[in-house]
């Protein structure tokens, strides 16, 4: 049947969830651009041959045309999609993204999601008057800048992102930036008190 | 130098800078440590806060930490030993202490490039008597007699340092900083009475002294209070909003005369008469005949015993309206005068009140509950915690907990006065509380010793037909770990001033006898040595005193 391939692109698209990105389907994209291709080369071959007979071929033609719309439709959704999903992923994750995640990306992709960080961290540094602005921290609105956190091990010196020293020991109370302590909260160093 | 001002002084210089907050182990320092935390929220300044016990623990912790910092504040500690000298700071360090502890240490205040900050608008007498010993200071260079100088140097220096006292509540003078910075607020007001009220329930400031703050609280509560009632107006006008404010308008500080019965209100009348040290020592209950007194007092009240037996808020309602006045009248008559005083009540929604006093002995339990699966530093963050209005759990466990406390302690005074561990030494009376006893745990926090030693001196007092017996001080002194013990002096019962000279007097026996102690407490009452050196300091001190 015409269209089933494209089709099946996008039913395959709609069947992962949405923060991952399945395999690029390359078999399927290459049969639904043949099938394109053919369906091009027949309709051409009529409109060439039969120049007299053009009411009998007007259905045809029209049956292929709008086939082969449908299949320029479905491939620009599932790649448009697809772009959509890497995008979502690299606000959440970041600039780097995992490799097992990457692997499912056709070269294309990975060249337009490394564009697309070049032209993020560009607008980043304009924005403010030193040094920029990362709208990568708090998408949302934080309640508080600051939060206050207690040691729970002694880990002595560390340095903090900004390059700022901090001694971190047992039982002490800090308070900090939420961006510098939420890592060391995942890792169980620090915990959040009221 | 002392402050003046807190805004400009001290607030606007740290601002916008990364402080250093070491705090000392103390419901008054907890209360204070925590109002500055709120204010510091508001602004943003990201601090360190870290709970000292000791002043070696002071000098280990400041070390570690100071690296990063060029701002240090001091909450109930440091202000009686010489920063400069004990922490050896670098020179940009800046120094502000809010320290309750008397006298303050000369060289604080006038430490030569100004590094120190004393952050006490400080009583007048103290100003003038270190103004006095300066001008004589500065007067010396021309000076001929310079013997003569230095030996009245020394008597001024000598009297300005012979007693340890309290001062003001730092927690009140820092819940004033929140005000002159018009960020006070009804839960910062809380913990600046409930700092003010442990001064009083532990005996660290004069009655006066007491009512006066009481005084100046309740403008703020009148203050405060005025907008909750103001809310109230707004809502009934607005009904839409009116469940929203509902909340904040339930939430009420009063200021009223309440009893001194310890955690009457969580507690069964019973009980609470009988632990409390102010109705113990009153009716003498440790006595065999105390009981009946006990009994007696309840009926001349007319309250039934099967309702002074049950918890507080199930007895009748009745008589709970009643139980104030009845107790009132019945107290003049039974030795019992002056058992109202000006307090304050907690009030949230429809639950039971809490008074700033249960507040007080909740903390003190809970700090003072170190036990083998918890560290003191454990004790301090769960008593900072329970201040919380979401932590009641650990408020009311607290309350169990110092029910148990308090029981501990009325025990422990019957018995050591049936067993006459009290004894006299010449010039003061001394109790040693034996390695091994169980209640032992609990006296190696200096309040708990202090309140401990309070009660025996003044059970024994009442007791002892000597007339000479409410003049003399106890010292008292307790087991720690490692064959080291506590020991601490209570002034004599008639002295009206809570202060105690013995902070200088074990200073100057462990002078002469050549023994080791360790004034390690910010309290100079309270000094730490070996159980050996104990009987030998003992005699010295006899021989010093008499």
């Amino acid at each position: 049947m015409l269209c089933s391939n494209a089709v099946g692109l996008i039913k395959q698209l709609e069947r992962t969830s949405d923060d991952t990105v399945p395999p690029y389907d390359t078999d399927n994209i290459r049969i639904v651009l043949q099938e394109m291709k053919s369906l091009y080369d027949e309709n051409v071959e009529i409109v060439n041959s039969t120049r007299d007979h053009m009411e009998d071929a007007m259905f045809a033609l029209k049956i292929r045309h709008r086939a082969l719309k449908r299949n320029k439709r479905c491939l620009l959704a599932y790649l448009w999609n697809r772009l959509e999903r890497i995008k979502e992923m690299r606000w959440q994750i970041g600039s780097i993204l995992p490799a097992e995640m990457k692997c499912n990306f056709s070269p294309s992709e990975e060249q337009w999601l490394s564009n697309y960080n070049k032209s993020l961290a560009s607008y980043m540094r304009t924005i403010g008057p030193n040094g920029g602005l990362n709208l990568l921290q708090n998408l949302k609105p934080p309640k508080s800048l600051y939060v206050v956190v207690r040691s729970l091990v002694d880990i002595g010196r560390i340095e903090l992102d900004d390059g700022e020293m901090i001694v971190l020991k047992k039982d002490a109370q800090y308070m900090m930036l939420r961006s510098h302590c939420e890592t060391l909260i995942h890792q169980g160093i620090l915990e959040h008190v009221l | 130098m002392f402050i003046e001002n807190l805004v400009i002084d001290f607030y606007n210089v740290i601002a916008k800078q990364k402080v250093l907050i070491l705090v000392n182990y103390d419901i008054d320092a907890i209360c204070a440590a925590r109002i500055l935390q709120t204010i510091l929220k508001y602004d943003a300044i990201s601090y360190t806060l870290i709970p000292v016990s000791k002043i070696s623990d002071l000098i280990s912790s400041y070390k570690e930490h100071i690296n990063n910092f060029k701002y240090v504040i001091l909450i109930n500690c440091g202000g009686t030993i010489d920063i400069v000298e004990n922490l050896e700071p670098e020179e940009n360090v800046v120094f502000f202490i809010a320290d309750s502890h008397r006298p303050t240490d000369v060289c604080n205040i006038y430490s030569l490039n100004d590094q120190i900050n004393e952050d006490t608008l400080d009583n007048e007498e103290n100003i003038n008597n270190e103004s006095r010993v300066a001008k004589r200071r500065r007067l010396d260079e021309q000076s001929i007699n310079k013997r003569l100088w230095e030996k009245n140097r020394r008597r001024i220096l000598f009297e300005y340092s012979q007693f340890s006292y309290y001062g003001r509540s730092t927690s009140i003078l820092m819940f004033e900083l929140s005000w002159q910075l018009r960020r006070d607020n009804f839960d910062l007001l809380w913990w600046g009475i409930i700092g003010v009220v442990e001064q009083f329930i532990l005996n660290k400031i004069e009655i006066l002294q007491y009512l006066n703050e009481v005084e100046k609280i309740s403008t703020h509560i009148g203050r405060l209070c005025a907008n909750n009632d103001q809310v109230i107006d707004n809502s009934s006008q607005n009904s839409v909003t009116s469940s929203q404010q509902s909340s904040v308008s339930n939430l009420k500080i009063n200021c009223e005369k309440d009893l001194q019965l310890a955690l009457y209100r969580h507690w069964t009348v019973e009980n609470s008469l009988r632990y409390t040290m102010f109705t113990a020592v009153g009716l003498k209950l440790w006595a065999i005949k105390g009981e009946k007194r006990l009994h007696q007092l309840l009926v001349e009240m007319g309250l039934p015993l099967a309702e002074s037996r049950q918890q507080y808020y199930s007895m009748d309602l009745s008589l709970r309206n009643e139980f104030h006045n009845m107790i009132e009248k019945m107290s003049d008559t039974r030795n019992l005068t002056h058992i109202t005083y000006p307090s304050f009540t907690l009030l949230q929604g429809f639950r039971t009140k809490y008074q700033a006093a249960d507040y007080v002995y909740s903390l003190l339990a809970l700090l003072s509950n170190n036990t083998r699966s918890k560290n003191l530093r454990d004790c301090f963050y769960e008593a900072m915690d329970a201040l919380l209005r979401v932590r009641k759990d650990l408020l009311d466990d607290g309350i169990e907990k110092s029910k148990k406390l308090l029981m501990v302690m009325f025990k422990h005074v019957q018995s050591a006065l049936d067993m006459k561990q009290i004894m006299t030494a010449g010039p003061f009376y001394y109790m040693v509380i034996q390695e091994g006893t169980i209640n032992a745990k609990y006296c190696s926090n200096p309040d708990c010793l202090w309140l401990l030693a309070t009660f025996a001196l003044k059970a024994y007092v009442t007791t002892s037909r000597k007339s000479k017996a409410a003049r003399l001080p106890l010292i008292a002194s307790a087991p720690l770990e490692d064959g080291y013990c506590i020991m601490l002096g209570v002034p004599p019962v008639t002295e009206t001033t809570p202060r105690s000279f013995f902070g200088k007097a074990f200073e100057q026996v462990a002078e002469k006898t050549g023994s080791v102690i360790q004034a390690d407490y910010f309290d100079s009452t309270a000094v730490k040595l070996q159980v050996a050196d104990r009987a030998k300091i003992f005699d010295a001190l006899v021989v010093l005193l008499s």
